[in-house]
């Protein structure tokens, strides 16, 4: 068996300023003030995840549940250790890059699809199902700065599902348009994994992460507390986090 | 790099276009801009240091306009790539793409306006009966040395800008006084020669020397000196492209 991502004793930390003396004025009037800490955020965190695979990250605000799927996308980079991602990953961490508000929205599909690194034709070949997706209707070749927030976003989300990857990130994506229109994305997440996209989702949801995930990892202060089948994880999760 | 380039060609793409096209789409007067705003700067350049200024240069409009656009192509790109990574912070922070592609498209999206102002040389040429030489086949190498830097030079400033935000104010002042320090509104044979030494340190000097040497001279330019220029700018984008991807690690931690 193949693994999609492999995460090998990754460690990150940030670099926290107590009141950074950014300007020459700050540094010599307050020399002494610019002590840092290195916080961590992941300490010495491992695992695997084979292709096809749906995992959930849980765990309370600050675990660390974002940062370590910024460096799956390599949107920033481990302190130590190291990852590893067999195919194309996409991460619907915050949709809707590059998009400019002048351009109409048929333009901007391209833009923010180039961005995942599709070529032109690959994109000719999808624009009509991601139109459809987004249900724009004719809406699709007007600028997007008259769309409503509503609509910038079922934009966005229909491009970022539609590019073909092999590995997705999810993070809290269900706050996209309408009842019916998370409905409709859930059951595209189901449809991507029914034909073996390999998926990491980070959710506060329980119902959403029973829905889609087989497999759950709980964080707890940048390490890992629990990595089992989902039902599992959350019981124990709800006992100790639960309200 | 190459690789990682080719398959993120078509963002290279748009993101050239964009930048192209964004840059007027409000404006009424459009594309024109690219034509109107160099015509204006050579119009007040003209008035400054021929009717003002008296000088005894032949043919002073086009003696000023065949090295005062290429210099306004160094001088946007620079400016513009030198914050170009910080501009981006939102995108960045939001995907993964190349990094690298970021001052690329700057420089090329330059070029093309580049190119469209290049117009009004071709123009002012014939129209003044100066005239197009054979020379002119010249032209694209020496296009091609200016990109070349352009990108090292571009590579080297947005990178490190992104650690210390104060270079692109110091990059505005630098600009300034090369732009005097470049033969544009004189002649290189004006330069004292106990001082030639000192100004041919200057990388924008040999591009404009070439430029008006093909097109207002219509001679060969110096060709040791293009050498050098290009070996120079070979070795720029080399070591700027390995600054750069050396502290990219950590653009999205700092902006």
């Amino acid at each position: 068996m193949k693994y999609a991502v492999k995460v090998d004793c990754v460690t990150k930390y940030f670099n926290v300023y107590y009141d950074k003396a950014n300007t020459l004025k700050e540094r010599i009037l307050f020399f002494n003030r610019n002590r840092s800490d290195k916080k961590h955020v992941l300490n010495d965190v491992s695992f695997n995840i084979k292709k096809g695979e749906t995992v959930a990250l849980i765990g309370v605000n600050g675990s660390g549940k974002s940062t370590l799927l910024k460096l799956i996308s390599r949107i920033i980079y481990p302190n130590g250790g190291s990852i590893s991602v067999d195919g194309k990953v996409t991460s619907l961490i915050e949709l809707g890059a590059g998009f400019h508000p002048d351009f109409s929205g048929r333009e901007n599909i391209y833009f923010n699809a180039s961005i995942f690194g599709l070529n032109r034709k690959e994109i000719d070949k999808r624009i009509d199902s991601i139109i459809e997706f987004s249900e724009l209707g004719d809406a699709i070749d007007t600028p997007i700065r008259t769309y409503s927030s509503g609509m910038y976003m079922r934009l966005a989300f229909s491009v970022a599902i539609n590019v073909d990857a092999d590995v997705l990130l999810i993070d809290e994506i269900l706050a996209v348009g309408d009842q019916r229109f998370q409905e409709k994305c859930m059951n595209k997440m189901l449809e991507l994994k029914a034909e073996g996209k390999t998926m990491i989702f980070v959710s506060h949801s329980e119902d959403a992460v029973k829905f889609l995930c087989d497999r759950a990892i709980w964080l707890s202060n940048g390490k890992i507390k629990m990595d089992d089948k989902t039902t599992k994880v959350l019981k124990e999760y709800s006992k100790e986090c639960g309200v | 790099m190459i690789k990682n380039l080719y398959n993120y060609r078509e963002f290279l793409k748009t993101s050239v276009l964009k930048e192209f096209r964004g840059k007027y789409k409000k404006s009424f007067l459009g594309v024109l801009w690219s034509f109107i705003n160099p015509l204006l700067q050579l119009f007040i350049y003209s008035v400054v240091f021929s009717f003002i200024m008296k000088n005894d240069i032949d043919n002073y409009a086009i003696f000023l306009v065949v090295a005062l656009i290429p210099w306004t192509f160094f001088n946007t790109t620079i400016i513009q790539s030198t914050s170009t990574i910080v501009t981006n912070g939102g995108i960045l922070k939001k995907i993964y793409f190349p990094r690298e592609i970021l001052p690329i498209s700057v420089v090329t999206s330059n070029l093309f306006n580049f190119l469209i102002s290049c117009l009004i040389i071709v123009v002012a040429l014939i129209v003044s009966g100066v005239g197009i030489s054979v020379h002119i086949l010249l032209f694209p190498v020496v296009l091609l040395i200016q990109y070349v830097l352009l990108i090292g030079c571009a590579y080297v400033l947005s990178s490190i800008t992104v650690f210390i935000r104060d270079l692109e104010y110091f990059i505005n002042v630098l600009m300034m006084l090369l732009f005097y320090l470049t033969p544009i509104v004189y002649d290189y044979s004006m330069i004292p020669n106990e001082y030639r030494m000192f100004f041919n340190l200057n990388p924008v000097l040999h591009l404009v020397n070439a430029y008006r040497d093909i097109l207002y001279y219509q001679q060969i330019p110096d060709v040791s000196s293009l050498c050098i220029l290009a070996v120079v700018s070979f070795g720029l984008l080399f070591v700027g492209y390995k600054l750069f991807k050396k502290l990219e690690r950590n653009f999205v931690e700092e902006l």
